[in-house]
């Protein structure tokens, strides 16, 4: 899988600097999970953070105290074994969602509970997310999603299926990456349902957005 | 890659202030704790980053004390992990701000699932072969990013100081500075791609 559609600089940055809304974080780390460019861009925006904090200008010495407490722990300290090994991710299982929404989803597609919203469109709401709003979407093949525009931010990955919008076409693994200033108009493509998980930081927002997404489908 | 005491010092003292963002300078001091547990270096390494990742840490609203106990706890698990540190990839700054803001993140924004996304995340690139153009921390990189950091624009500057030092999201920014949305993400977007640059950049 190698995606054409990327994050956002300013996405990559934020979560370098540990400043994306869990929400959105959580899709720009599925992104990463695949994308070996924009792990490469995550690195670069992590050297920037190093720099900054080596740059910082810092009182002389650290306290005594602190030196001496820290150093009567380096006596003690066991060195960590080496990095315990992750779970390889299962590119190669099509029933395997990427391992940073196995929290919040679970790890399969199969094993997925939907809850239909309107006719064709399926719905799952990350529960444990205080920070932004975390979903996963289905929508059935060849369907129009009413013009919409975005309050906020709003990051949404392809996980199965496509769509076509004025961006592109969206396949598994691309992400689009937008904000308040866009309004599109995405179309799934026929065949296959489309499978996304989207991310928004706005959550006063959330019911409209959801209802604006969701309402004219209901009228088709 | 081994360094006496007595190059140490040498190097201190003939590169002056350079020395202390000198990448390789500090790479040094790391190999040394790693292969030998040498405390002096790691001493070293805790006088120089101990004050500013305090610093950092208070900047992100974390309290004086909790801030000690997590500067504290990222020193000691850069002592205990040294075998982990790779020079070739991860400046030693990068790899403390690394501990450091994931330190913040899983204690003060309270976000349990942070840690393993991102240790998934760091746990995968290194599983990757070094591409030349993603090896970003060569030693001559910092002062070309430096250099860039210095070159940026005011308002550039500022929202990476925002996003680096306060971890104000984009929607915060924005509405900090009553700026539209879309553009602070543009100015981030052509600030990281000026600093990018400078880094990947050809000697």
């Amino acid at each position: 899988m190698t995606p054409r559609h990327h994050l956002d600089e300013a996405t990559i940055v934020g979560y370098a600097a540990g400043a994306l809304p869990t929400a959105l974080a959580v899709v720009a780390a599925a992104h990463l999970s695949i994308c070996r460019k924009c792990r490469e861009s995550l690195r670069d925006a992590e050297a920037i953070g190093g720099l900054l904090l080596a740059q910082q200008q810092a009182p002389a010495v650290p306290s005594t105290t602190a030196r001496e407490a820290i150093l009567a722990q380096l006596s003690t300290a066991q060195q960590d074994p080496s990095r315990k090994d992750y779970e390889p991710v299962r590119a190669n299982d099509p029933d395997a969602l990427p391992a940073p929404l196995h929290r919040y989803f679970g790890p399969t597609f199969s094993a997925l509970r939907w809850r239909m919203v309107a006719p064709g469109v399926h719905r799952i709401r990350a529960t444990q997310i205080t920070n932004g709003n975390l979903m996963l979407l289905r929508i059935g093949p060849g369907k129009s999603v009413p013009m919409h525009s975005h309050q906020g931010n709003e990051l949404t990955m392809v996980l199965r299926g496509s769509y076509v919008d004025a961006l592109g076409h969206f396949s598994p693994g691309d992400v689009a990456d937008l904000d308040c200033d866009i309004t599109h108009q995405p179309i799934t493509s026929p065949g296959l349902a489309c499978i996304c998980v989207a991310a928004t930081d706005a959550p006063l927002r959330f019911d409209s957005w959801a209802a604006r997404m969701v309402q004219p489908l209901i009228k088709l | 890659m081994k360094v006496t005491p007595l190059e140490a010092k040498r190097r201190v003292s003939t590169t002056a202030n350079q020395s202390v963002f000198d990448a390789r300078y500090w790479s040094n001091q790391m190999i040394a704790v790693a292969q030998r547990r040498d405390i002096n270096g790691f001493m070293h390494i805790y006088d120089y980053f101990a004050p500013r990742l305090q610093r950092y840490l208070v900047g992100l609203g974390v309290n004086e004390a909790l801030g000690q106990e997590l500067v504290q706890e990222a020193m000691l698990r850069l002592w205990r992990r040294a075998d982990l540190f790779d020079p070739t990839r991860a400046s030693l700054s990068t790899w403390l701000f690394r501990i450091a803001r994931n330190l913040y993140l899983d204690h003060v924004r309270s976000e349990p699932t942070w840690l393993p996304i991102q240790e998934g995340v760091a746990w995968m690139d290194e599983q990757e072969v070094c591409m030349s153009e993603s090896m970003t921390e060569s030693y001559t990189d910092q002062a070309k990013l430096k250099q860039a950091i210095s070159e940026l624009s005011p308002v550039q500057a500022r929202l990476v100081r925002m996003s680096y030092f306060e971890a104000k999201s984009h929607s915060e920014i924005a509405q900090a500075l009553g700026m539209p949305l879309g553009s602070v993400k543009s100015h981030l977007r052509r600030a990281f791609c000026k600093l990018q640059s400078s880094m990947r950049a050809m000697p």
